[in-house]
């Protein structure tokens, strides 16, 4: 890797350069975190929130080829790389009046729904303003056509994070070599195991019904290599995602999870902010501060901070503001402070920052046990669904496991769960004893009671509920107050959930938002069903896969 | 929280577009008390769960009259119900691989032209204006007809849910329907998971479980219940005009007002209810397959989401309109296939009319229950079951 070239493209026509494996999002973000994108139907300025493939924040079109995620994207050299959606620019764009002059929604529901003469163009303008990217050219697509990748292992472990290395290893040692499937770009190699890097499992649907009742997995590999894995077992070790959390500016620029905040700063480069706020008195907030505390200037949390957030705060000189209630993000463009309260009707405080990190909750990406049909249970501790996992890892699906955090493990118990996974699925056991119990997050459960507060500020109404479709909170609480009840309904009245990243940062929050507005436990608000595949898909690695035998489905 | 009454004029089972239109026309026919009863949320059903198409092109009159005079009423739907349901005429189009194919549309395109409809034959050059990016020589020809078109189905349900609702309709949701309660020979009240009530007619408009709750009555039928897969794909801006339909082997997609390209495929699942509303990998593959391969720009567009419901079938490809012959009270209002949403405002007129014990103008052989009870198979057929 000495002396290899840096590699020289263009960003909107100007020339930049990236270090070997340095993705597009982190080459955009040395100095501080880039507008990138409007949103959908308001245009407003948005920023990349998650850093791991998900949101709407990152998107930019790379070749002619729309809606590709810089957090995902290494740049080589000669490409370029072009914003959507925005005119003229991300910075400047017009559009943006939209949002000025409706700062209250648009209401697609019952707005301009005369057929008068001018339908017509009136349908023409709305559908030139939504969507993203325009449609690629043939050239574009042909070009990332790659024959499939097709493996029958034994075994097969989603994720290579910690619990997914641990369990592999165990496997290994047992005379088992899994294939191991990981969306990391440069995942670290796994011993006596065969790893499939930059790779997203995106559709694992219940088993054969008949003969060995193999699994078929689907996932593709970047840019767009189609994957496809049979296996006897599979154990998901997909861990957690950090959550979002409702506020005036949700998604303006300089507002991230942790996981993009530690995406950025790693391994070796200062973080894209020098004063941050971080949100949370957890573990996930210690770790921000560990990895990148010097650029912090304050910690707030919606509960109580725990010590260990303290103690590193306090080493830096850190403000601290626990019990408060997160306003909103101040600066038109990107965050330049932020508007807290103090929990029951207390002052009221600005803070000048130019980031806002999202520690405050962890929720796990389960939606891989969704779609094969596993028996999933409300976990208070974090409030979402998980696999219902007993003790060996098993779920009440024969054949799957999980392990790591998305089982409810702490981090501590990886190594000693791997091993008695690896036991269960070289013996094919089914589930034994009682599950573990799942660490509880004491920020989580008390969010219910922050969100009745929050719902009691004036102004929240014009709060975005969902980023990637534009979804304001007064049309939730407009929907709710028409007489439509549960998660499923309101979903589809107000089209919550249904756009880029499929509901992953805005449902978590609409399910503790109903449960107020509905005034019944978030578990009775429903199930969200979470539909394949995990992450969007390309067509052309589907389209590269060979036909499964047995028309097998997801419940 | 049972029912606000012991006893209705009428129940209606499901409360997808078809039941909410037929409770809504017998609402305003002064059929009240009217109870609607459904076992899922809002839109669980087909109706939130298809490709929003709505075609006038049709293989027999009967069908191409109902499917235009619901074409009017969705123009109107806006002002009528306060919702919009973003009804974009901008075009079906189908789509021929051979001359055998043609020559098929072509007949399509003579009937729909002989109802007055613009509908018009096109070489594959017409086509590739239509379909930016079509692959060359994917088609040697097919059918257009402009009027045809597209809606959100969502807003549909609402405006038409809230309508009912106003008129006094009782909607009940979470409730189950178990069969109906037979005495002397007539429907006498509806077996619910929440306890009986009374009534005198049920209109069983239960999608591709009608056929479930007619067996769970009593009464034998011919209906099938099929799984349809549907994709969606990330949003684009605009490409695509019209409803693309490929005859061979039923490919549809449309991109939608929102940008995502929205379409499925028929494949050969089992049939019945049991085995759920989910997705398979053999759809999503053989889906992307035959959409890159007609639209090869497509390849590097991401699959957002995909999902699944069941098409209502029948043996002739018409639905059940009508009191059933062996079951005084028994209403059908079912067997819509694949295409419920663009026939509902027209069936569920006649549907709400035969409720009320009143004539329609159907022709009975395509379209009662009793042409299923007849020695003689049935002699017409709607065939273009496709998209
Ligand atoms: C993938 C797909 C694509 C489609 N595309 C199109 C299209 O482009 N254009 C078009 O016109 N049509 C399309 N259709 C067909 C269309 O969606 C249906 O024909 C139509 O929605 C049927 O409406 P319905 O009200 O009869 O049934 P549904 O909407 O299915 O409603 C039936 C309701 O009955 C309830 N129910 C069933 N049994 C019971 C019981 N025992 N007790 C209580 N409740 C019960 C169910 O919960 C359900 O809500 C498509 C269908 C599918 C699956």
């Amino acid at each position: 890797m000495v002396g290899e070239p840096d590699r020289q493209f263009s960003f909107r026509g100007r020339p930049r350069s990236a270090r070997k494996g340095e993705t597009l999002l982190s080459v955009l973000s040395r100095d501080r975190i880039p507008l990138l994108h409007r949103s959908i139907q308001y245009h407003r300025p948005q920023g990349p929130l998650c850093g791991i493939g998900h949101c709407t924040g990152c998107l930019v079109r790379v070749n002619g080829r729309p809606n590709v995620r810089a957090c995902r994207y290494e740049p080589t050299s000669g490409d370029s790389v072009t914003t959507e959606n925005a005119w003229p620019s991300p910075s400047w764009d017009l559009l943006g009046a939209i949002g000025l002059l409706m700062p209250g929604g648009v209401d697609s529901l019952h707005g301009l729904r005369r057929p008068a003469v001018a339908t017509r163009l009136y349908q023409r303008l709305v559908r030139r303003l939504a969507g993203t990217g325009e449609p690629p050219t043939d050239a574009v697509s042909r070009a990332l056509s790659a024959p499939a990748v097709e493996r029958s292992p034994e075994v097969v472990v989603i994720g290579a994070g910690e619990a997914g290395r641990s369990v592999a290893a165990a496997l290994a040692a047992r005379g088992i070599t899994p294939v191991v499937v990981e969306r990391g770009l440069h995942p670290p190699t796994t011993d006596g195991a065969e790893l499939l890097g930059a790779t997203t499992a995106v559709f694992l649907p219940p088993p054969a019904e008949t003969g060995e009742r193999r699994f078929t997995l689907l996932a593709f590999r970047e840019p767009a290599q189609g994957v496809r894995i049979d296996a006897r077992s599979v154990v998901v070790a997909t861990g957690g995602y950090d959550a979002s959390l409702l506020f005036g500016g949700n998604d303006r620029p300089g507002v991230l999870t942790a996981d993009a905040a530690l995406a950025l700063a790693a391994p070796s480069r200062p973080p894209p902010f020098h004063e941050a706020v971080v949100v949370g008195g957890g573990r996930r907030a210690a770790e921000v501060l560990s990895s990148c505390g010097d650029a912090v200037t304050a910690v707030v949390a919606p509960g109580e901070i725990r010590p260990e957030v303290v103690r590193a705060a306090s080493d830096r000189g850190i403000l601290l503001y626990p019990r408060s209630l997160l306003l909103r993000a101040g600066g038109r463009k990107h965050v330049r402070s932020v508007r807290l309260r103090a929990r029951g009707g207390g002052s009221e405080t600005t803070i000048a920052c130019d980031a806002i990190v999202l520690a405050h909750r962890r929720v796990p990406h389960a939606q891989l046990f969704f779609q094969s049909g596993a028996a999933m249970e409300w976990r208070p501790g974090v409030g979402a669904y998980a696999p219902t996992v007993s003790a060996n890892g098993a779920t009440s699906v024969p054949g799957l496991f999980a392990s790591g955090s998305v089982a409810g493990i702490s981090p501590s118990e990886f190594a000693h769960h791997a091993e008695t996974v690896a036991d269960a699925v070289v013996r094919g056991v089914g589930p034994t004893g009682s599950a573990p119990s799942p660490t509880p997050d004491v920020a989580a459960t008390e969010l219910v009671g922050y969100y009745r507060e929050l719902l009691r500020v004036p102004g929240h109404g014009r709060w975005v509920a969902c980023p990637c479709v534009d979804v304001l909170v007064a049309e939730v609480e407009r929907a709710v107050r028409s007489g439509y009840r549960g998660i499923e309904v309101v979903k589809r009245y107000t089209s919550l959930g249904s756009g880029i990243c499929q509901g992953r940062y805005c449902l978590p929050d609409a399910l503790l938002l109903l449960s107020i507005l509905e005034d019944r436990p978030p578990a009775e608000v429903g199930y969200i069903t979470q539909r394949p595949p995990v992450v969007p898909i390309p067509l052309a690695a589907l389209a590269s896969l060979p036909n499964p035998p047995a028309l097998e489905v997801h419940p | 929280m049972t029912f606000a009454r012991d006893s209705y004029r009428t129940v209606v089972v499901g409360a997808g577009i078809v039941g909410l239109f037929t409770a809504y026309h017998l609402a305003r026919a002064g059929g009240g008390p009217i109870l609607v009863v459904d076992r899922g949320f809002l839109s669980s059903g087909a109706s939130g769960r298809n490709g929003g198409g709505v075609r006038q092109q049709w293989e027999t009159r009967g069908t191409v009259r109902l499917a235009r005079e619901s074409v009017q009423a969705y123009r109107r739907f806006g002002l009528e119900f306060g919702f919009n349901i973003w009804f974009r005429q901008s075009g079906y189009l189908f789509l021929a691989e051979n001359e055998g194919e043609l020559a098929r549309l072509r007949n399509v395109h003579a009937l729909v032209a002989s109802e007055g409809l613009p509908s018009k034959v096109l070489d594959g050059d017409g086509i590739a204006q239509l379909i930016e990016g079509i692959a060359p020589g994917a088609a040697v020809g097919g059918t257009y007809l402009e009027s045809d078109g597209l809606l959100y189905p969502f807003p549909a349900l609402w405006g038409v849910y809230e309508a009912v609702r106003s008129l006094g309709v009782e909607v009940a949701l979470g409730v189950e329907a178990h069969g109906v309660e037979v005495r002397d020979g007539k429907v006498a009240g509806l077996l619910t998971s929440k306890g009986p009530v009374a009534t005198s007619t049920v209109v069983n408009a239960a999608g591709g479980w009608s056929g479930d709750l007619s067996r769970r009555s009593g009464l034998e039928v011919p209906n099938v219940a099929t799984r349809h897969e549907i994709l969606a794909t990330e949003a684009l801006k605009p490409f695509l005009d019209p409803m693309v339909v490929r005859v061979s082997d039923g490919l549809y997609f449309s991109q939608s007002m929102r940008g995502e390209v929205i379409g499925g495929l028929t494949l050969p699942h089992r049939p019945g209810t049991s085995r759920g509303q989910g997705s398979s990998p053999a759809f999503l593959t053989t889906m992307a397959r035959a959409l890159v391969g007609l639209v090869p720009r497509l390849g590097s567009v991401g699959v957002l989401r995909a999902w699944s419901g069941f098409y209502d079938d029948t043996p002739d490809g018409f639905p059940v309109i009508g009191e059933d012959p062996r079951l005084p009270g028994f209403v059908h209002g079912n067997g819509f296939g694949g295409h419920g949403f663009m026939l509902a405002p027209a069936t569920s007129r006649r549907i709400a009319l035969a409720a009320l014990g009143q004539p329609t103008d159907l022709d009975p052989a395509q379209f009662s229950p009793r042409r299923f009870l007849a020695p003689t198979p049935v002699a017409t057929v709607e065939r273009l079951q496709l998209g």
